[in-house]
């Protein structure tokens, strides 16, 4: 590995890992990077968004808009909202 | 379109060093590479926004079998800040200005290589989740935290 741990944005490192995700990111640890990669990459169909084979965004603002204008909810690409009042 | 294959990364390896394409990888495909656990569609990749790197890009892309007509390698090579690819061997979402990292050079300075796949650091990974802001990484946040922390300790790859 290489990298400079020095530029490192500030994270607490105090917090405490729940155990059921402890144990997960073990297993994970114990397999071969081809297998995780089997678990882990997977394709459903996404309506709109993979109806398009190319598309391209000037800006990344562009693409949040586009993604929130068109596709639906319940895929979640929407941002959060802070509710105001 | 089948779900991406590990030997599909190892010739994004390949065709990227061939043409000296400077990347990352990042989002959920980059953690995953870290060793997070946890399910996704797609590799994104975090590409160095110059024209000669999107020259190199294209080349490598042509070579990995998409095809991209003159006006979309044209998109490439002026660096878009996200071109979307579904018209090739397999999906990938070019990032040239990801939400939360300021330059790519910043984040080639954290960067860590696992099997010979250069990755964001985890705290950027994460970084440019929270500046998304979007209901679906909101939701994978806490989870992807507490892998930060073990893989600090770990520091897996």
């Amino acid at each position: 590995m290489s990298g400079d741990s020095s530029q490192e944005p500030g994270f607490s490192d105090s917090a405490a890992i729940p155990a059921d995700w402890l144990a997960e990111f073990e297993a994970a640890a114990r397999r071969p990077l081809e297998q995780r990669f089997r678990y882990s990459f997977i394709k459903t169909y996404k309506p709109v968004l993979d109806d398009a084979p190319y598309r391209a965004f000037d800006t990344m603002e562009e693409y949040r808009q586009w993604c929130e204008e068109n596709l639906p909810d319940w895929l979640g690409y929407g941002r959060v909202r802070v509710p105001t009042g | 379109m089948a779900a991406f294959e590990y030997r599909q990364a190892e010739e994004i390896r390949a065709a990227f060093a061939r043409h000296a394409v400077r990347y990352l990888f990042i989002g959920k495909s980059g953690a995953i590479l870290l060793g997070f656990p946890d399910t996704t569609q797609d590799a994104d990749l975090f590409v160095a926004k110059s024209c000669e790197n999107g020259e190199s890009l294209v080349k490598a892309l042509q070579e990995l079998g998409f095809f991209l007509s003159d006006e979309q390698a044209a998109d490439i090579v002026r660096g878009k800040d996200f071109v979307q690819l579904k018209n090739g061997p397999f999906d990938l979402d070019l990032v040239f200005a990801p939400d939360g990292i300021e330059r790519f050079d910043d984040a080639w300075r954290r960067h860590v290589e696992v099997h010979g796949f250069p990755v964001c650091h985890i705290d950027d990974i994460i970084a440019s989740k929270v500046a998304s802001n979007r209901e679906k990484d909101r939701e994978s946040l806490p989870r992807l935290r507490s892998f930060r922390e073990y893989w600090l300790r770990h520091r897996l790859g």
